[in-house]
């Protein structure tokens, strides 16, 4: 870019200032040196003369000049005004490899001019060449090339000298592209010693290298050797005889050679010493190398003393080996198939075809012998790499050989052992492990020698069956990998199975992956139980296709909806867990992930709620609850009946029964009341009228023996008689009865009835006993309500009312003796009796006796019966109309 | 740094066995000399390098020269040739020629073969033929100066080439094509043939040459005790 406007620079200000001036073609002045090439770092002074003519046109001298570069104007300190015409600048230490130097005036005063401007180069002179070597490629022309040494930044050409002690060649000059190779003219002259320099010229200088003097021989690169071809021997199988035609060069020189070789597939070659070729040859015998296997040749050759190069490989060369009996039996087992029938059993041999190496040709057949124990042994010649045999269950030898062109192969021997025979002694410490890319098998022996080992193995899969693959290895062999081909993320089954002389041992198995991965998918949690604050969690193992490795634990995250996320981790052997510590009545989500050495897989996620009671929680409070309110029910009612007289008191206050009102009567007549009683007794069953003292003694708890019942009747009527009543319960019992008995007796009542009306009514004075009252008896009725009667009793309505004093104390006396049969002497508190009734028996309490009032007629039920007894023989027809 | 350092360490066990044979070997420079012994060496597979070289090129040549010269068994009589140096020689002649005639015979037909050849290039019409000639030639005047280095090493002076007697070689107008191409063949027969004889000289030559390098090498050990 630069280089053509240096160039037409001088044009352009010629052409300017030719129309500036209108007529002159004439540059104004011009400034020396005019190309000036500079050394980097040195100073530098160009000096710029002024023509007279111009210096007249524009009224200008040297004073006017000033100078710039690349357009900046140069600092009036570094001018020095020479004369009249001429002006230098001086630059120290230049730096910039190309500057633009112009030299200018200012025209008039005041106009600037251009006058002149060169191109300033600055570079550096060349350094001396180094490392100067030469190669004489065979029928080519010589090479030379060197380390140019530092950058110059100015064009530096370097020539390449050469001659002889006699002559010169030409100069060999490199082009512009490659200023540090050169590649003569002339072919060199071997056995002639030459010398050899090379030149390195620029503006700034000239260096030359050190002369290099050698004899073009020492120097030369042969071409390779060529048709090189490759023999076999079929004699021996381990030798191949290499062959080749040398090069031209030959001719005059010795050579010595590299030769190389590797087996067809391998990449490494294998080097026969330099020593062992070391002289001019066309041929050699490469020996122990396997039997048929291809091998690679490949060589090269050099001045046998070492001076010059070798020359490039020559063309590769194929040959194999001769083929050699196989070296090593087949490895060699056997399977039991199901029986088709019993007794005998299908026997597969298997075995591995050879690796070539081992095979050292073409395997032609097999040979198979089976020998039973004792008896003559069958032949078997396969091609196949099986053979199913029938055999009996018996024990049965089998050996095995592998034949080729040349020769058999030793024989490999299996002993089948009998159907019944045990397998013991397996090997120990077995396990699997992947490395470099394999999987390792390593095994402790048995304290048994082992002839071989034989490893098995399959991948485990839920969708295919586990198809067994298998190899042997040596009784010594502790370590082996799997030779197969496996896949990785699959769990393989590996089965070790010890091979002794007498038969197999028993087979070790152990799991393994050549490399894990993360699972294919998460396990899925379900919820087994849920809880209030727990919840059992459940999953089913991953299956054996998706595990892709060993899983080694599990990690539950559960969360609620806004909470974080906790996660727990869970061994791999279980399939439930169970998350406590929940709060109740929540949403869970919770999702689980497997995890192999590799990595983890998410299940899907799941969610659960809590319930709010627990189970049976529930149950918990409302059964309580309602036994609690049963209990205070019942509580309620008890305490209704044991203060009914209380209630009764407050609520409906016990108003006396006018009717049942009579005057009490006090009087010693008590023994022949007894009599009437007696009377009464005699006139009943006799042996009944103990229940009627039982009937009056209902409230006393004990029930007494008959005969001291009839004491308490003794003593009750005594107290009867003492102003005691039990009076308003005896009346109410009588009265009870009288309603209970109906109309059975209706006969007898209306006597009992009328003969107590004769006596309308007995008033006692309720008090103490001890405060002996006097009795008043009133011969008229107080009262003669119904209602009060109806109130009381209502039960009673239906029959007709007896008239008033009469009805209630007979009929009483007379139910006791119907009901004596019946149940009421063992129960006092009947079924059939109003409670309030029953209160009587309590009421007979010392203390309430006053409150109830001897007004009530109680002594009139004592009193009754006698009293009634009497009227009830008087008039009986007299209530009749009753 | 490494091979600096082998350098100099290197460098400095020369400069101990040279200082420690430096009293048993007095005459130090005598020993640097390599004598004539490899130069008659070099000299020696240089002609057969350029027997080789002639073979192929005298089956181009012919070739160009056209039948019946590239003939096998083509074999003229030596017409025309008197002024090429005769190889041929009586053995016994040969066998009692001294070092210094042997050699000066050698160098001086060898000028006369390569001012002949000179010409046989100007006339040569094919290119390739022209580059085979010509490095033929350069390789000729390599033997020339190789053997004048031996000559020098031996310390016998060069033969001096008489001005009337240089071979100025022209195109003899009298010449016809048959015999200039006659002068041709025996031209190249007659290189052959002094190649096959320098061969057998520098190999007496060397086989002469050994046993005196070993016995001065004797003598400069014995000198020094």
């Amino acid at each position: 870019m630069s280089a053509p406007w240096t160039r037409t620079l001088p044009a352009l200000l010629l052409l300017l200032t030719a129309v500036c001036m209108g007529e002159l073609l004439d540059p104004c002045g011009y400034i020396v040196p005019e190309a000036p090439v500079v050394r980097l770092g040195s100073n530098f002074t160009a000096v710029c003369v002024l023509l007279e003519k111009c210096m007249d046109y524009f009224h200008v001298n040297a004073a006017y000049i000033f100078w710039k570069t690349n357009h900046e104007t140069v600092p009036r300190a570094q001018y020095t005004v020479l004369n009249r015409t001429a002006a230098s600048v001086t630059f120290t230490d230049v730096g910039l490899l190309s500057t633009q130097l112009t030299c200018n005036v200012h025209a008039f005063g005041q106009i600037d001019q251009n006058v002149y401007g060169v191109r300033v180069l600055s570079g550096l002179p060349p350094e001396k060449p180094t490392n100067l070597s030469c190669i004489v490629n065979e029928e080519k022309r010589m090479t030379c090339q060197w380390d140019p040494g530092r950058e110059t930044h100015l064009d530096t050409n370097f020539t390449l000298k050469s001659e002889w002690a006699t002559d010169k060649f030409p100069d060999c000059k490199t082009e512009r592209g490659s200023p540090t190779a050169c590649t003569v003219e002339y072919q060199a002259v071997y056995f002639v010693n030459m010398e050899v320099w090379v030149e390195a010229r620029n503006a700034l200088g000239v260096a030359t290298s050190e002369h290099m003097n050698f004899d073009p021989v020492d120097k030369v690169k042969p071409v390779p050797p060529r048709n090189v071809s490759v023999s076999s021997s079929e004699e021996l199988s381990s030798i191949l005889k290499l062959t080749w035609v040398n090069p031209s060069i030959n001719k005059f020189i010795s050579l010595k050679y590299d030769i190389q070789y590797r087996a067809r597939g391998t990449a490494a070659w294998t080097q026969i010493p330099l020593e062992d070729t070391a002289s001019t040859r066309s041929s050699f015998t490469v020996q122990d190398l396997r039997p048929f296997t291809e091998y690679v040749f490949r060589l090269r050759c050099m001045k046998e003393d070492g001076q010059g190069f070798w020359s490039d490989w020559s063309e590769e060369a194929r040959g194999t080996t001769y083929e050699d009996r196989p070296s090593k039996a087949p490895s060699f087992w056997y399977k039991v198939e199901p029986a088709p029938a019993h007794g005998s059993r299908l026997v597969q041999l298997m075995w591995k075809t050879l690796p070539p190496f081992e095979a050292n040709g073409k395997i032609l057949d097999y040979q198979v012998t089976l020998t039973r124990w004792k008896s003559r042994s069958q032949n078997y010649t396969v091609r196949d790499t099986k053979l199913t045999v029938n055999l009996t269950s018996d024990r049965y030898t089998a050996t095995l050989t592998a034949r080729n062109l040349v020769g058999t192969s030793d024989a490999a021997v299996l002993t089948i052992p009998a159907c019944d025979f045990a397998a013991t002694r397996p090997v120990r410490d077995l396990k699997a492990f992947p490395k470099d890319n394999r999987l390792w098998v390593e095994w402790s022996a048995p304290r048994e020698p082992v002839s071989k080992y034989i490893l098995e193995w399959c991948a485990l899969s839920d969708k295919a069956p586990c198809v067994p693959d298998w190899q042997q290895e040596d009784g010594s062999v502790r370590r082996a990998h799997l030779t197969g081909r496996l896949a990785e993320s699959t769990c393989y089954l590996i089965t070790v199975t010890p091979v002794y002389s007498d038969g197999p041992g028993a087979a070790e198995a152990v799991r393994a992956y050549l490399k894990q991965a993360p699972p294919s998918s998460g396990p899925v949690v379900r919820t087994k139980k849920v809880g209030k604050n727990e919840a059992v969690l459940a999953w089913d193992q991953l299956p054996v296709d998706e595990q892709n490795g060993f899983i080694r634990n599990y990690t539950i995250f559960y969360k609620t909806s806004a909470g974080n996320e906790t996660a727990v981790n869970v061994d791999s052997s279980h399939t439930e867990y169970t998350l406590s510590s929940l709060t109740s009545d929540t949403l869970y989500m919770v999702r689980m992930a497997a995890y192999t050495d590799e990595g983890g897989k998410y299940g899907p996620e799941f969610t659960f709620t809590t319930p709010k009671f627990a189970q049976g929680e529930i149950e918990a409070i409302v059964v309580p609850v309602c036994l609690a309110f049963l209990l205070l029910t019942l509580l309620g009612v008890l305490l209704c009946f044991n203060k009914r007289d209380l209630i009764k008191k407050h609520i409906w206050p016990t108003v006396p029964d006018p009717s049942k009102s009579h005057i009490a009567q006090w009087s010693p007549h008590t023994p022949p009341r007894h009599n009437f009683s007696s009377k009464d007794q005699m006139f009943s069953d006799g042996a009944l009228t103990d229940l009627s003292v039982v009937e009056i003694e209902a409230s006393d708890p004990k029930p007494l023996p008959e005969e001291l019942k009839a004491l308490e009747l003794f003593r009750k009527e005594k107290l009867s008689t003492g102003g005691h009543s039990s009076g308003i319960g005896g009346s109410s019992c009588m009265s009870s009865r009288q309603s209970l008995s109906s109309g059975d007796e209706a006969e007898a009542a209306s006597a009992q009835s009328a003969a107590s009306a004769v006596q309308y009514s007995t008033v006692v004075h309720s008090g103490y006993r001890h405060q002996v009252p006097s009795v008043q008896v009133f011969s008229r009725s107080e009262s003669t309500q119904p209602l009060l009667d109806c109130e009381e009793r209502p039960d009673e309505l239906p029959p007709p009312p007896p008239p008033p004093g009469e009805g209630a104390d007979p009929p009483p006396r007379q139910q006791y003796f119907q009901q004596s049969p019946g149940p009421a002497g063992e129960d006092p508190v009947g079924p059939g009796q109003p409670p309030a009734f029953r209160e009587v028996p309590a009421a007979q309490g010392p203390g309430e006796r006053l409150e109830t009032g001897g007004l009530e007629a109680a002594l009139g039920l004592d009193e009754g019966p006698p009293k009634s007894y009497l009227p009830q023989t008087v008039r009986p027809g007299g209530y009749m109309p009753q | 740094m490494d091979l600096r350092a082998g350098d100099s360490w290197g460098m400095l066990a020369c400069l101990c066995t040279v200082l420690w044979h430096l009293p048993a070997v007095p005459a130090l420079n005598r020993t640097g000399d390599p004598g004539p012994g490899p130069s008659i060496q070099k000299t020696y597979d240089l002609t057969r390098y350029l027997e080789h070289q002639l073979r192929s090129l005298a089956g181009t040549y012919l070739n160009y020269l056209g039948p019946p010269f590239n003939e096998p068994d083509f074999n003229p009589p030596r017409l025309g040739a008197e002024t090429l140096p005769r190889a041929t020689v009586n053995l016994e002649v040969w066998r009692s020629l001294n070092d210094k005639l042997r050699l000066t015979q050698n160098y001086e037909a060898y000028s006369h073969l390569l001012c002949h050849l000179r010409g046989l290039d100007r006339q040569a019409a094919a290119a390739e033929l022209r580059r085979s000639l010509a490095h033929f030639c350069t390789s000729l005047q390599g033997l020339l100066g190789s053997i004048a280095g031996v000559m020098a090493a031996l310390g016998y002076p060069l033969p001096q080439t008489l001005p009337g007697t240089e071979p100025a070689w022209a195109p003899g107008p009298a010449h016809s094509d048959f015999l200039q191409k006659m002068d041709d063949f025996w031209l190249l027969k007659e290189l052959q043939t002094w190649l096959w004889r320098s061969a057998k000289d520098f190999n007496r030559l060397k086989k002469k040459m050994q046993p005196p390098a070993a016995a001065v090498t004797l003598h400069l050990g014995t000198h020094g005790f």
